[in-house]
Parts: C-alpha cells; sequence; structure tokens
C-alpha cells in the first residue's frame, strides 16, 4: 500500500518543479468512506492529498476534460506538465490516449500508484450504512474500514470492485515515478459473465437488454467519465445530422449505447467508470467487455498497452477473418 | 415474432454499394437482365470503407429490416485498403448486435465484383431469404412517434 | 373525524384499487428504485429509501409531445393531456412533493404551461413520510422540508410498523380516501400520537444540516469568487446533479420528423452541458464548468428565491449521492457561507 507520508512527499516536490502547473490526485471526500479528486496547484494544498481503496476515479479523464478559454491578446497558453496520479488500470487509459496522440508524452508527468485494488463503494455503503465519515485502509489481503472511533476487517474479495477481480495490470504500463512497490498481477480475466451472455437465446438477449437501455436517463455521465471519450464535439450531440435524438425512447436509448460502447472498441481499457458512475445502474461494462474480448479473440489486439502501438480500426491484416461475408 | 406477421412479409433491405465493384455488379444484373428480389434500396457509397456503422443503426432505426454492406474483393478496392478497414468494423458491429438480440442475418457483407451480375442476384436472394426467416425489425427500430 | 389506517396486509388490495387510474408507484428495476406505472401490484416496493429519479418525471416527463404535424396538413394535433386521466403517486417522499409545489411556481409564472399544470392538476400525491432519512446526506430541514412534511401533499402515510397512518390532507386526499373505503381501518387511538413521536425522532436524525439564512443575498457578491473554480474542478459535466434534481426544470424544445409526419417535442435539458448556453456563432457565455456549477447554485440558491421566495432544493441529497466524484451541495453552500 503507498505511504500516505511519502505521497506528499513526492507530490511536494513535484508541485513544486518549474515544469509542473497541476497535479491531479486525491482527497478525502465529505461524506462515508468516499475519496475525490484533487486539483493541487501549489505546495500548499499538498497536505490534503491521500491514496486508499477509495480512490476509484480514473483521473486520466481530466487530462482531456479540461475546458480552456480563448485567451487574451499577447498572452501565452501555459504549456507546463500536468501531473497525475494512477493505478494500472487508469495507466492504459493514458497509454491509449498517446496511441491516440491526444497530446504530447511530454506535456504529462505520470505518478504511478501500483494498486492491490480499490472497493466498490456501493457495496461499501451497504455494508456500512448511514457512516458519516470513515477511512479506508489495506491490509494483506483485508481492507481496514475505521469510523466513529472503531475499526472492522473484512476480506477484500467481498468488497473489491469487479473490475479488480479480473485485473490483469496491476502496476502501472507508463510511469515517471512509481510510488511503490510494484505489484504482481494477482488476478485474470476469464470472460464468464460475456460468455454467459452468448449463451442467451436472441430473445432472451433482447428482454434483457431492452429493460436495462429502457432505464437510461442519458445523462451522459458514462460518456463524461471515460477517459477515451474526449471528443470536444461529440458525435451523438450533433443536430446535423442527427444521429441519436435527444428523446428519451428505447430505440434513442439504444443507438446512444452502441454508438458509445462501439466507439470504444479496442479503446476501452477496462477501467470499469462509466459503470461505476451510471445512477441507474445499467451494466455497461457487459458491454464494453464484449468489444474487449473479441478484439482480443479476432485480432490479438489489447488496447492501452504499448504506446508504439495503432489504433485497432485504423489497422487491417489481409488475413482478417471474413467467414461472414457473402 | 408470431408465425402470422412473417407470413407474405416483405422485408425492407438497405444496400450500401461501392461505387466501384458492387454497384456497378448490380447495374450489371440490370442491364443483363438477372431477376433479383425487389426488397432492397440501393444507396450508393464511394467505398465500403466510407460506411459508418453509424448509418447501418440509422436504417435499422428507421424501418429496414436488414442492411446490406457490399464492395470490391478484398485486394481489388479501388482506394487499396478501404474494403479492409470496413471488414473490421462489421465484424466486431455485426458480432455486437448479435450480442444484444439481433439477429446477424440483419447485418450482412459481401464482395460483389462489377463483372459478378450474378452473384449480386444470389446474395440478394440470400440476404432477403435470412431477413424472411427472422422477420421484421422489431428491436430498436423507432415506433411511430407517440404521445 | 376519526384517522384511518391502512394494514400492510391491504396494501396489494389498495393499489390494485388504485390501478383503475394511472398509477405509479416505487419499484425495482435490477436494484434500482424507480417509479413505474403499477398494473401488477406486486410490483410496487413501498420499502425503499428514495428512489433514483424522482417524482418530477411524472408530471414533467423526460419526453413530451406538445403536438404533432403532418406534411400537406395545415392543422396541427395539439396533445391532450386530460386523456391521460386521473394519476396516483404513491409513496412519494415529502421532499419530492415539496418540490412539485416549488417548480408550480415556475410554470405558473409568466406563462401557464398547459402541460404542467394540467397534469397537476389530475394528480393525486400520496405521500410516505420518512421514519429515518434515506441517506446521510438528506438535508431537508435546512431548506424548510421535514421527514413528515405535508406540504404539497393529498395524503400522508406514516409507517407504523403493522400499519401506515393514513392521513388525508387535501380534497383531493379526502376523495381518494372515499374511494378507498373498504380497504382502510380505523385507526387505533394512539396512531396519532405514535406518529408525532416518530415524526420527533426523525427530525433529529437528519445528520447535515446548514443555515441558509443568508445565502440567497450573499451569493450575488461572490459571482468572481476564487471558490467556483475549486468546487467545479472535479466535475465531468454530466447531467446527473440537474436531472436527478426534483427541482431542475429546464427544457429543450425539439423538432422530429418520421416520413410525413413530425411531433414537436421538449425534453430535459441540463445547464450543466456545454450545449446548454452554446450559440449559434460558437460563442458560449458560460465556457467552462466553473460557470455552469455557478449557475446551478445560483438559480437555486440566488435566482429562484428572489423571484419566487423560496430556495430551489428540498435538500433530498441525490446530486450529492450520485454525483460520480463527490461535488458537494452542501460542502459549496459552506464555502459561500464562509466567503
Amino acid at each position: 500500500m503507498v505511504d500516505n507520508a511519502k505521497l506528499k512527499d513526492v507530490a511536494k516536490e513535484v508541485i513544486s518543479r518549474e515544469d509542473v502547473r497541476l497535479l491531479i490526485g486525491y482527497r478525502p471526500g465529505t461524506y462515508g468512506f468516499r475519496a475525490r479528486p484533487a486539483f493541487v496547484e501549489n505546495s500548499d494544498q499538498v497536505d490534503e492529498l491521500i491514496f486508499s481503496p477509495a480512490c476509484v476515479s480514473n483521473l486520466s479523464s481530466y487530462l482531456t476534460l479540461e475546458e480552456k478559454t480563448p485567451l487574451p491578446r499577447g498572452v501565452e497558453p501555459d504549456l507546463r506538465k500536468v501531473a497525475v496520479m494512477v493505478k494500472g488500470c487508469d495507466s492504459r487509459a493514458l497509454v491509449q490516449q498517446l496511441v491516440e496522440k491526444a497530446y504530447d508524452r511530454e506535456h504529462i508527468l505520470v505518478l504511478g500508484i501500483p494498486c492491490r485494488g480499490v472497493v466498490d463503494m456501493a457495496k461499501v455503503e451497504n455494508r456500512f450504512p448511514g457512516v458519516i465519515s470513515g477511512e479506508i485502509a489495506m491490509e494483506g489481503d483485508n481492507l481496514v474500514f475505521s469510523f466513529d472511533g472503531k475499526e472492522e476487517t473484512v476480506p477484500k474479495e467481498e468488497l473489491l470492485a469487479e473490475k479488480c477481480k479480473r485485473c490483469r495490470y496491476p502496476t502501472p504500463l507508463i510511469s515517471d515515478l512509481l510510488l511503490d512497490d510494484e505489484v504482481e498481477r494477482f488476478a485474470d480475466d476469464d470472460y464468464s459473465d460475456i460468455t454467459a451472455m452468448e449463451g442467451k437465446s436472441t430473445e432472451e438477449k433482447w428482454a434483457f437488454w431492452e429493460e436495462q437501455f429502457s432505464r437510461c436517463i442519458r445523462c451522459y455521465s458514462c460518456r463524461n467519465v471515460c477517459p477515451m471519450c474526449y471528443c470536444e464535439d461529440c458525435v451523438l450531440d450533433r443536430l446535423k445530422p442527427v444521429w441519436a435524438r435527444r428523446s428519451v425512447d428505447i430505440s434513442e436509448n439504444t443507438v446512444y449505447h452502441i454508438s458509445r460502447a462501439y466507439h470504444l472498441a479496442g479503446r476501452c481499457i477496462q477501467c470499469g467508470e462509466c459503470e461505476r458512475v451510471c445512477p441507474v445502474d445499467i451494466p455497461l461494462m457487459l458491454l464494453n467487455r464484449k468489444f474487449y474480448r473479441d478484439v482480443e479473440e479476432l485480432y490479438d489486439y489489447e488496447p492501452g498497452i504499448k504506446v508504439e502501438e495503432k489504433p485497432l480500426l485504423s489497422t487491417f491484416s489481409v488475413d482478417d477473418k471474413e467467414d461472414f461475408i457473402l | 415474432m408470431a408465425e402470422e406477421t412473417r407470413e407474405g412479409f416483405e422485408p425492407n433491405i438497405v444496400a450500401f454499394l461501392c461505387n466501384w465493384c458492387s454497384y456497378a455488379g448490380a447495374d450489371l444484373a440490370g442491364t443483363s437482365r438477372i431477376q433479383y428480389p425487389s426488397n432492397v434500396r440501393v444507396i450508393r457509397v464511394m467505398c465500403t470503407g466510407r460506411v459508418n456503422p453509424l448509418f447501418v443503426m440509422n436504417a435499422l432505426q428507421q424501418g429496414a429490416d436488414g442492411v446490406l454492406v457490399s464492395g470490391c474483393h478484398p485486394g481489388d478496392c479501388h482506394y487499396m485498403q478501404g474494403n479492409y478497414y470496413a471488414r473490421r468494423r462489421f465484424t466486431l458491429m455485426r458480432n455486437f448486435l448479435e450480442y444484444l438480440g439481433v439477429d446477424p442475418a440483419r447485418v450482412r457483407m459481401s464482395w460483389v465484383s462489377a463483372s459478378e451480375g450474378s452473384k449480386w442476384k444470389e446474395v440478394i436472394e440470400e440476404v432477403v431469404e435470412g431477413v424472411k426467416a427472422v422477420g421484421p425489425m422489431d428491436q430498436f427500430k423507432r415506433r411511430q412517434l407517440n404521445w | 373525524m376519526a384517522e384511518k389506517v391502512l394494514k400492510k396486509e391491504k396494501v396489494g388490495e389498495a393499489l390494485k384499487e388504485l390501478s383503475k387510474f394511472r398509477l405509479f408507484a416505487p419499484s425495482k428495476s435490477n436494484g434500482t428504485i424507480l417509479y413505474k406505472q403499477i398494473e401488477d401490484p406486486s410490483d410496487a416496493c413501498l420499502d425503499f429509501g428514495n428512489t433514483t429519479v424522482p417524482a418530477k418525471k411524472i408530471v414533467f416527463p423526460q419526453t413530451e409531445t406538445l403536438f404533432r404535424f403532418m406534411l400537406g396538413n395545415p392543422e396541427l394535433k395539439e396533445k391532450n393531456v386530460e386523456e391521460e386521466g386521473t394519476t396516483v403517486v404513491f409513496g412519494i417522499r415529502p421532499c419530492d412533493a415539496r418540490a412539485m409545489g416549488i417548480v408550480d411556481n415556475l410554470f405558473s409564472w409568466d406563462y401557464q404551461d398547459p402541460y404542467y399544470l394540467k397534469r397537476r392538476e389530475l394528480t393525486t400525491l400520496v405521500g410516505l413520510a420518512c421514519i429515518q432519512p434515506p441517506s446521510i446526506n438528506c438535508f431537508c430541514t435546512s431548506v424548510g422540508g421535514e421527514p413528515f412534511s405535508e406540504e404539497n401533499l393529498d395524503v400522508l402515510l406514516v409507517d407504523l410498523g403493522e400499519m401506515y397512518l393514513f392521513k388525508a390532507i387535501t380534497e383531493k386526499g379526502e376523495k381518494l380516501k372515499t374511494t378507498l373505503g373498504s380497504q382502510l381501518d380505523e385507526a387505533p387511538s394512539d396512531a396519532v400520537k405514535k406518529s408525532g413521536e416518530l415524526a420527533d425522532k426523525a427530525n433529529v436524525q437528519i445528520k447535515r444540516t446548514i443555515d441558509t439564512k443568508g445565502i440567497p443575498e450573499k451569493l450575488p457578491t461572490l459571482w468572481e469568487n476564487e471558490l467556483w473554480k475549486r468546487v467545479s474542478a472535479a466535475c465531468l459535466g454530466c447531467g446527473i446533479c440537474t436531472y436527478l434534481c426534483p427541482t431542475c426544470h429546464c427544457f429543450d424544445i425539439q423538432d422530429e420528423v418520421e416520413g410525413a409526419e413530425g411531433r414537436r417535442a421538449r425534453m430535459w435539458d441540463s445547464c450543466m452541458f456545454r450545449e446548454y448556453t452554446l450559440h449559434a456563432s460558437g460563442h458560449n457565455p458560460r465556457p467552462t464548468r466553473r460557470e455552469r456549477t455557478r449557475n446551478r447554485i445560483n438559480h437555486k440558491y440566488s435566482y429562484f428565491p428572489s423571484k419566487f421566495q423560496v430556495i430551489a432544493c428540498v435538500g433530498c441529497g441525490r446530486c450529492i449521492n450520485l454525483c460520480p466524484v463527490n461535488i458537494d451541495i452542501l460542502e459549496i453552500l459552506g464555502q459561500v457561507v464562509d466567503a
């Protein structure tokens, strides 16, 4: 587990550097066991930084989320680096953003956090309801919850986020500074959820998805939180042409969800943020992971691993499978 | 889908054909007076690589029961590589629609060259037959505009 | 007049009776509690905290057709809300009901919105008091509400363990009481007293509070304050806080055409979206999430109270609970107070 005192020291050093303008990390949330993103601009703000299994957010989203207003004449843009703390899964988002040339490598400074898993906050809040303020720490294979002056230990499998239970890359794949010792791979993905879904009949599948999609309120949080959804002008927001209408019904919702998932084909790095933020609990990872598995099986491609890689759908092989083509 | 509704069901098929091969192939079928099912509505595009998967979804939303994307044989693309990109795109698209419960018979792809008028006929016959077997598109087709 | 109670074993029967109207009640879908039109009473779930999507969607649907038009036909077919008939919302939380009262101000202000107001007129609200606050982020007592608030409700149900105390508040409520007639029983003599005790208990269980006095007057003075940048830094610009807010009421109007037929529809919009204020010229008067967050808070706590003398926030806590990055309206208000 990352030592928080060390983390603060490193952060202080980094933010004091001439060539760093912003450090994005985590700080305690406002209630319960939550943690939230922190934006540090000077060394006075470093003290609130933490890392714990409550730090679920993928901070790499913020690298592409920043909105810049036009500068007054004569003012030079601030091109200094942004430092960002990333877990293993989050670092793959950085790799994929670099594959797609979303920004230059020298514009970011990566503080890698080898991670042994983060919690599923919904499960935690079910287990400990009504806690006003508390902390989570990881000790070995246990999670330690301290709140109201007491401590409770829970085996981590019980409250870990689903994505962590199939995490292949706990140690960041890209980093300038590693904040802790590397973590060995402790889990693997067997895609059992995808296989189970594929085993259903056509009618069963649609009945399932119809129910899921009909709940969608189109708040677009799944899109906005996604580190790979960084188009300035999303095709689904366009009014000319309208690909997905604003109206909320099963037809438009389905098109929205197909488009969103399809745009992540060969790009989704499985940080699970979309599913985490969905207010109506649509199992979005079940969509993304279908593509992930297919891409791995058909094209032997795993996104977000190597910066030198080319994006999947802008490459091809002459020998690609084509058994369905007439 | 009840059997009665399939009886006499004539599907709408939207076909995106590349300008250089499949469109010419379909044209050849016409000038050679080869009879093929009239369910198909052709949209000419410059290359299969131009076909955005959103086109396919939009067609299915607006009342198509099936969509066909057809282009030059691999290696014959007028733009060298367009059909290779399209092939990857639609392999994934088709698998995904199947996963959501949309029968893969609704989204087909074919290679038809400018000289293959008779192949065009066979392709259309197979596509129409396939869509007839699965019935009208009823999953995410836009409903009649309701209150 | 003697008070009535609805015994829990008779709730199914009562819902069956009410399902002759357009009946909405909380229902569980994949673990999420949402309002659903109830045909089968077993779909309803009254053992819930609060619904994820507030009851506003029943009187102010997310997508609503205003009128339809046809090619070559100059006549418009206007939507007749009357046809929807009497609607009953069963199990609405007092905060959501209060919110409807607040939104009424807006829809009956400079323009009498026929769709919304008609639907409100046709709707009977059967509230369910919060015996204990549904979440730790409930703060209704700070903005003029209460877990047992009767404001804007037609009936208030109070869970007394084996039965619900059935308290008709308005004429609509009395009518519903008559409709339910045989499903209701005489209340035991201590029911009202017991309900009062529960109300007192519920009030003190609200743990997070803030003194909102003075905030509406103070906000305009903080327009360029540093705090807006700080509190909005993590914002993703999604629509959760506004779509799921029971008092947010912004909408967009769009025409949708299908063949020779089309409709004009209005649908929820959110001030947290970039497109909300984007001009055709490309200029955006609220260019970043800082301005958008500032607008959201100002609208609720400054513009609305200055026009309608009521804060457009009922303290349901949804925006805090569901914000993906833990942006907390109570914290923002705290900073406003301290600024």
